[in-house]
């Protein structure tokens, strides 16, 4: 006589394929999955709550910190927020630079994305090789601004400093290596059928539910629903730029896998073009001494490389703000998790947090 | 700073003291994501030229022709299907309508606002099928001082509205997790942080901070640094005595600033 009793586990908080320190309490019937409830917070930091009694720019090296792996995105969309709050115009040159470093910070995040999540499912080589491109990227914006990885690139109204001598050509040299490097990780992995086998049709988030639960970004695109902040609601001068945004078909982890490995190669064909017709003049706009914006409040949104990131300000005419909010997709992609992982293996819940790609950071904040 | 001017409206032109505007983009493009909209412009310098923005201590007399508070570019009402279909529809449901940079924000009352929801996410005109955020403010000084905030979008007309409800101290805002389910872990990081309960959610429990925290900590009232009771609290849950090291001194809001100049260092 067998019986099965239902059992509850805990996978993290610290747990190497949670990325961070995520703590999943686990119900099991077997190995099979019946409930996820992600428990999060460990790696809250009052973000939001510092934020009220710092001036506007004090906070954003705070916002290095959210996602600190792609900085340059959360500081594109801080400072797009406070310009907006103001009303400031930023100089065009400016802007193509702050589309360079996005998009550069988009491959970066990518790949240390790339690497973790192969290496979360057994493939150990393409950790390596990531790796090794993101080194370039992060060595080229160290460059730019001396810093590897909280970088506080960006000034509001425009930049601190036109790009160093030579950065141009530099990146250009990039961007001839770079197709040939994500060649080699894709014959590492796309008809791999070891790859194949744990990721197709593995954490099935249909297009329905994933506009429901608010995900973003690959995720979402992952599902089939075309929709990209660059594309729908142009800032810093996406609208001049071309480029596709990649959707899924079969809305499963390897899909997500596709959508990212293609925006890479779109975020270049978008470096390309802003490096060919990078204009000349200011880097940043005329910006007073003392940032005070006017009574009122603003929504500002920007794809980071995880998915809409939100920035809500709030401001009473002071030289703080009266609130802040970061919408983190990370935090509303986690949301999802459950639904994407209900009725499979215990193996797939390490594929599934993968390929929604989240940083703690930016969950907990 | 934040006793100078308590009570904020939004529907007025922002006070004239923080008014360094610089000649914001010459059309108010009504979905103007962000407001560097138009970088055909020549030669950047060329446009805050046009207006410097003044470091305008004495802004008093600077607006020349105009009649006496100036109306800023910023807080230009822009064409908004959403809010003219609420309008006609839910006369008596709204409150207010603000705007500020190109975005419309409607103050809706608390009793209907699940059918509004419904109405927006469903109407095929406007199918703001997605919740982009939902966060709250509070405001101690006004008789209700909370505010959820609801920034909607739509996928298929790419549009953006955001929505407001007042709520009161010992009230309970209603739950949007039937319309829009990923309002289910914003909702329960507002209970969190400023103690918000929402009726009908199915699941209203802390979700940032420990399940033993007392006190909300994005309230006004709560200071920076946590409150000394809420450690000690805490300490007696988890018995560590290295949980944290309360230091009244560091309890200065914003205080640091005087640090700064009379010893030249940084916050102590």
């Amino acid at each position: 006589m067998f019986r099965t009793e239902e059992m509850d586990i805990n996978m993290g908080p610290q747990h190497p394929s949670t990325h961070g320190v995520l703590r999943l309490k686990l119900t099991l019937d077997g190995e099979e999955i019946v409930d996820v409830r992600p428990i999060i917070g460990y790696l809250h930091r009052g973000v939001e709550k510092l934020c009220e009694y710092r001036t506007y720019p004090m906070i954003e090296p705070l916002t290095d910190r959210l996602d600190y792996v792609a900085a340059i995105s959360e500081n594109l969309g801080y400072c797009g927020a406070v310009e907006k709050l103001m009303g400031l115009v930023v100089p065009p040159r400016a802007q193509y630079i702050r589309v360079i470093l996005a998009e550069l910070q988009r491959i970066a995040s990518h790949l240390l994305w790339l690497g973790t999540h192969a290496l979360d499912l057994g493939a150990m080589t393409v950790y390596f090789y990531t790796f090794r491109e993101r080194e370039l990227i992060l060595d080229l914006f160290e460059q730019f601004c001396g810093a590897r990885l909280t970088y506080n690139s960006m000034r509001i109204g425009g930049l601190l400093e036109d790009v160093p001598p030579g950065w141009t050509d530099r990146v250009r040299h990039f961007l001839t290596i770079f197709p040939s490097r994500q060649k080699e990780y894709e014959d590492l992995l796309t008809v791999n059928r070891i790859w194949l086998g744990r990721t197709r049709g593995v954490g099935i988030l249909s297009p329905e539910d994933a506009v429901a639960m608010g995900a973003s970004g690959p995720t979402l695109r992952g599902s089939g629903v075309d929709y990209d902040v660059r594309r729908a609601q142009p800032y810093c001068s996406y609208e001049q730029f071309e480029f596709d945004v990649p959707t899924g078909t079969n809305c499963d982890t390897y899909d997500r896998y596709l959508v990212r490995m293609e925006e890479m190669r779109q975020s270049c064909r978008i470096i390309r073009q802003a490096l060919d017709r990078l204009p000349e003049g200011e880097v940043r706009a005329k910006v007073p001494k003392y940032i005070k914006p006017p009574v009122g409040e603003v929504y500002h949104v920007v794809e980071s490389p995880r998915g809409e990131q939100g920035f809500y300000l709030v401001s009473k005419g002071g030289e703080m703000p009266y609130r802040v909010r970061f919408r983190s997709p990370s935090f509303v992609n986690l949301q999802a998790l459950p639904m994407m992982c209900k009725g499979r293996l215990i193996a797939d819940v390490v594929a599934v947090i993968g390929s929604i790609d989240i940083v703690l950071g930016d969950v907990d904040r | 700073m934040t006793d100078e001017k308590d009570d904020r409206q939004p529907g007025e032109a922002p006070a004239a003291g923080g008014g360094e505007s610089p000649a914001a983009p010459a059309t108010p493009a009504p979905q103007a994501v962000a407001p560097a909209g138009t970088p055909a412009k020549p030669a950047a310098p060329a446009g805050p030229a046009a207006k410097p923005p003044a470091p305008a201590a004495p802004p008093a007399v600077a607006p020349p022709a105009a009649a006496a508070p100036k109306p800023s570019l910023l807080t230009q009402p822009v064409p908004s299907v959403a809010v003219d279909r609420i309008k006609e529809r839910f006369a008596d449901q709204v409150v207010e309508i603000a705007y500020y940079a190109g975005e419309a924000t409607v103050k809706l009352k608390q009793d209907r606002a699940e059918e509004v929801w419904r109405f927006l996410r469903d109407e095929p005109d406007l199918r703001f099928d997605f919740l982009s955020n939902l966060t709250a403010l509070h405001w101690p000084e006004r008789p209700k001082p909370f505010e959820v905030v609801y920034h909607l979008y739509s996928l298929p007309k790419r549009q953006r509205i955001n929505l407001k409800v007042d709520v009161g101290e010992n009230e309970q805002a209603p739950t949007a997790c039937r319309v829009w389910p990923t309002a289910n872990w914003h909702e329960r990081e507002v209970f969190d942080l400023f103690g918000i309960q929402f009726h009908g959610h199915p699941d209203m429990t802390r979700i940032l901070m420990t399940d033993e925290w007392v006190g909300y900590p994005l309230r006004k009232d709560y200071p920076l640094e946590g409150k000394p009771e809420d450690h000690l609290q805490l300490r007696q849950v988890t018995t560590a005595e290295h949980v944290y090291t309360f230091d009244k001194s560091s309890i200065k809001g914003f205080g640091w600033k005087k640090e700064v100049e009379k010893t030249g260092e940084g916050r102590g």
